[in-house]
């Protein structure tokens, strides 16, 4: 776990240098929109919030050094509210999922390889195996422990919250997509459903065939 | 001191500071706080905003606030009263007032640091020498006077004689400016009244700065028109400053003829027009209008039968059939409610009402919203002074504070309702008075007590409202009576206040206007030096002086000191 | 009947749906457990009746059973599990400290995993950035940096980040900056005023 994200911080790094304000700005807000429309856990953009988070705090300096009265200080405070705000939601929508969904989302991580991205940061994974073990103590001293002694196992898996891949969003392509398949699960490939994206053009359909998309950031969720 | 310029002195000084704003309980000030309010959201200037609805009131206040404070704002309130004496200040507080009562406590007029009036100077008030004197030269006389007494010798003596002359050329010129000071300040602050409105002098501001807008437009309107009718301001005075916000109604509602360019139906468009003298006919019946406005009750005399059949007449007149006038006005017949308002005032003129229109504005937005500005200040007047029990008088300050936003329409429905209420009540109690000749002559003055027991008493308990009950009753009583010098004599009014520390509120009106004058109240002085005669427990809270409150057992012997004053 | 109790835990959540906390409802989990105990117990005996006395029939009962104490099971389950739900609602909405009526009816575990889930929360949020970001700030998105709030109780003083020193009292109305009182807006000492 801690080397795959080694890699990805070193990816970044080489990338970080060429990326504007303006432009981390802009994939927090897509990365925010993308997170609240999907019914899952997207990727974690730890680096994103980091690098805003700096951002903040250099604006919040610059401010502190003009003097009183500056015009352009209530127009970077606006400023800073507002990705403040961003940031915020992002994460608490974030931390929302993880509550609900944490033994999915746990189980997922456990059973990741180890090149792929993982989909918490070091401090969410963190936070999700406290949670975890939090709410299953409680449960186990409260309730289980006290039960006939073959039901006292928790049973996550048939128990716990799934997210629902099947819910419907809207996305927006932003790459032209061809043969998307829309219904990968059936077996009969004949009736399987193939469609092309246009580039720019809005949808609406099933999160579950799409969500690879969404990682690769080709559609946009709104 | 004045400011002269007053954006530069006072807005700007304010401009990246925090302010305590004082604002008092009528609606002149309301207005003028809602413009106000509105520049410092542009701005983002940090207030807090609390109402005051006396003096204590007030120095509770500032003492609150006071810490860390540079900067205070007062709205109608303050200017009557030594702001540096009362309230004991730091040396780095700074004090605006806006305030349209009259007359400025000198000290405040002629404080070069921390006292700044935004009103523009009159020429009533005394000149600093005639005031203040700086004491040096009576020091050096008094020493002198003091080491002289013990060594008379020749030589000195001729000093003596020459310092002694001296000395009483001096005293007698003292004692003449003495006199002369003494003059100025007693015909200065003989009689209170009221100078330009705050709402106007706030807009006026908002223009300087080019930030105003029709809804401040508007706001300044509806101060100004409360002035005109608590009778703080006579007709001529309103005629020239309507005038003036009509340059600004001219400029900021221009509306070619071409029809394209008209705006959306839902902004606000102010007109200029002449309006009927009826209190609410817009959101009444024209019946109810005619039966409670002071202009009609009084000159058709509707307490008396006979004058109950003249407004049948008048009405038969106009040529409005009887059911649709007591039709609510928004229902009555289309072809009628065009016509109505000339019927009205073709008709009046027969009838002795030449004086029923005036000209005044009113606002327009969306469909349904027609107010006008007469209607407006009432209903916000009515709110404020609510009786009902649920919020406390600041909290009814605060709902008349959200009822003039254009958001907010419901309240402003709300306050007419109780604006209602009030003629109602005003009405009925008005033709008690005058059936049981409960106004009384006292020789240089009328009065009336209004007995509690009926329902319609508590309204009385607030100082507007029983101020236009006053106004009412004095112009009702001279219609009827026979006695002509009944014309000049003023008023007081007492009603109960509250029931539990046995109070009284009493108010004094000046006598009717004549001559389009407008008149002097006398009764601040009058109030005050009654008081103090017969030690009566009363309490000059008010900023207006001509309002008191008083305990009920002393009433009798305050009014004989009273009459045996103003005889 | 069996299964009866355990609806009324359910049921018990139903009603509260507001949000409002009840009270953790000891007797009835201690009931529905003494149920299942029972349930387990009888099933027992039956299963030995069965195996070594041989008597049949008695398959039918034992799955009427199992089938009830795994209906307790889940839904004893789902009552706890939403209660937390409500719990972590809580911590997000009036802060790291219960109001003292809120805390009454918790129980002494329910506590144990809020104070727990309050530390792993604060520790996270600490994480983030250098010197952290608080998550319970900033719940909508800002319209203006500064707003007009009204006072509805007496609050006292309060001091904003840049040390001046605002008195709330009942019915006086501020202009401030947004930020500085949005947790007194959440609390319900001030209303924010729309003009």
């Amino acid at each position: 776990m801690a080397s795959g994200d080694d890699d990805i911080t070193e990816e970044w790094s080489d990338d970080e240098v060429e990326m504007t304000a303006a432009d981390v700005q802009q994939k927090i807000e897509e990365a925010w929109l993308n997170e609240k429309f999907a019914p899952d856990l997207l990727e974690s953009k730890s680096e994103l919030v980091d690098c805003m988070l700096e951002q903040i705090q250099q604006m919040e300096s610059n401010i502190s050094r003009c003097k009183k009265g500056d015009f352009r200080i209530s127009v970077h405070k606006m400023e800073i509210d507002r990705i403040r705000y961003i940031l915020n939601s992002y994460l608490r929508i974030r931390l929302g999922k993880i509550e609900k969904y944490f033994h999915n989302i746990l189980k997922k991580e456990a059973a990741r390889k180890d090149d792929e991205p993982s989909r918490l940061s070091l401090e969410e994974f963190a936070f999700a195996k406290e949670f975890a073990e939090n709410t299953e103590n409680h449960f186990k001293s409260v309730a289980l422990r006290h039960m006939p002694p073959n039901l006292q196992a928790l049973e996550q898996d048939k128990r716990a919250p799934k997210p629902n891949l099947d819910a419907y969003v809207f996305l927006r392509a932003n790459q032209k997509q061809e043969q998307v398949l829309i219904e990968p699960e059936l077996e009969d490939d004949q009736n399987a459903e193939v469609i092309d994206l246009e580039e720019g053009a809005q949808y609406i359909m099933r999160y579950q065939p799409i969500a690879s998309l969404v990682t690769d950031a080709a559609v946009s969720l709104i | 001191m004045f400011v002269t310029d007053i954006r530069k002195d006072f807005y700007e000084k304010v401009l990246h500071k925090r302010v305590l704003v004082l604002v008092s309980f009528d609606v002149d000030a309301i207005c003028a706080c809602k413009i106000l309010k509105a520049l410092f959201h542009c701005d983002s200037v940090q207030y807090t905003l609390v109402p005051v609805a006396g003096k204590m009131d007030w120095e509770r206040v500032f003492s609150e606030h006071a810490e860390q404070l540079e900067f205070v704002v007062m709205i109608n309130c303050g200017a009557t009263l030594d702001i540096l004496e009362t309230l004991q200040p730091e040396e780095n507080v700074t004090f605006f007032v806006c305030d349209s009562h009259r007359p400025m406590d000198l000290v405040n007029v002629y404080n070069d640091t921390q006292v700044k009036l935004l009103m523009s100077p009159e020429e009533s008030i005394p000149k600093y020498e005639d005031i203040f004197r700086d004491d040096e030269s009576d020091d050096e006389d008094d020493i002198g006077n003091d080491s002289d007494g013990s060594e008379p010798n020749g030589k000195r003596r001729r000093f003596d004689e020459d310092v002694l002359e001296r000395r009483m050329e001096r005293r007698r010129k003292r004692r003449e400016w003495d006199g002369h000071r003494h003059q100025l300040l007693f015909d200065y602050e003989e009689f209170s009244g009221y100078g330009q409105s705050a709402a106007m002098i706030m807009y006026d501001l908002a223009w300087k700065m080019s930030k105003d807008t029709n809804d401040l437009l508007w706001w300044a309107i509806v101060g100004l028109t409360d002035q005109l009718l608590s009778k703080k301001i006579d007709r001529e005075t309103y005629v020239l400053e309507a005038t003036e916000l009509n340059r600004h109604v001219a400029r900021h509602n221009h509306r070619g003829d071409e029809e394209e360019d008209s705006v959306s139906i839902n902004s606000m468009r102010i007109s200029f027009t002449s309006e009927l003298q009826l209190a609410l006919y817009r959101h009444w019946s024209l019946f109810e209008s005619l039966r409670h406005s002071s202009y009609t009750a009084c000159n058709l005399k509707l307490w008396t039968l006979k004058g109950f059949k003249k407004l049948h007449e008048f009405l038969a007149d106009m040529g409005v059939p009887l059911s649709e006038c007591k039709q609510k006005f928004s229902a009555m017949d289309m072809g009628l409610k065009d016509n109505v308002t000339d019927w009205l005032v073709t008709s009046a003129r027969k009838f002795g009402l030449e004086q029923i229109t005036l000209s005044s504005f009113h606002a327009q937005y969306g469909f349904k919203n027609k107010f006008c500005a007469f209607d407006v200040a009432y209903g916000v007047n009515a709110l404020l002074e609510s009786v009902e029990t649920e919020k406390s008088q600041e909290g009814y300050f605060l709902e008349a504070l959200d009822c003039l936003s254009r958001s907010n329409i419901d309240k402003l429905a709300h306050g007419l309702e109780l604006s209602k209420r009030q003629f109602r009540a005003t009405v009925n109690t008005v033709q008690s008075l005058l059936d049981m000749t409960q106004v009384i002559s006292a020789g240089s003055f009328l009065y009336a007590f209004i007995q509690e027991g009926t329902p319609d008493t508590r309204y009385f308990a607030r100082p507007n409202c029983l101020g236009m009950l006053a106004r009412f009753t004095l112009e009702a009583y001279v219609k009827m009576s026979k006695n002509r010098k009944a014309r000049t004599l003023p008023l007081v009014m007492t009603a109960p206040l509250n029931l539990e520390t046995g109070t009284l509120l009493v108010v004094g009106i000046p006598p009717l206007p004549e001559l389009e004058q407008s008149s002097k109240n006398f009764f601040g002085r009058a109030f005050e030096q009654a008081g103090k005669k017969t030690s009566s427990r009363i309490l000059h809270d008010n900023f207006d002086s001509s309002v008191i409150e008083m305990k009920n057992e002393d009433r009798s012997k305050f009014f004989d000191a009273l009459i045996s004053l103003l005889t | 009947m069996f299964g009866e109790k355990v609806l009324e835990l359910v049921q018990e959540l139903q009603r509260s749906r507001d949000g409002t906390m009840l009270p953790f409802n000891e007797d009835g989990v201690r009931k529905v457990l003494e149920e299942m105990k029972a349930l387990y117990d009888q099933n027992q005996a039956d299963v030995v009746s069965t195996r070594e006395e041989g008597q049949s029939g008695l398959f039918s009962g034992v799955q009427l059973r199992h089938t009830c104490l795994e209906r307790n099971q889940r839904c004893l389950l789902a009552y706890l599990h939403n209660r937390l739900a409500i719990i972590r609602n809580m911590r997000w909405e009036f802060g790291s400290v219960l109001p003292a009526d809120v805390k009454q009816n918790l129980s002494d575990q329910e506590f144990q995993w809020f104070t727990k889930y309050n530390k792993s929360l604060a520790s996270y949020m600490r994480s983030l950035g250098t010197g952290g970001l608080d998550l319970t700030q900033d719940r909508k998105p800002p319209k203006s940096l500064y707003i007009e709030v009204r006072c509805l109780v007496d609050h006292g003083e309060f001091e904003t980040e840049d040390g001046t020193i605002i008195v709330l009292k009942k019915n006086s109305q501020h202009f401030l900056q947004r930020s500085q009182c949005e947790h007194l807006i959440r609390q319900g000492v001030l209303e924010h005023i729309l003009s």
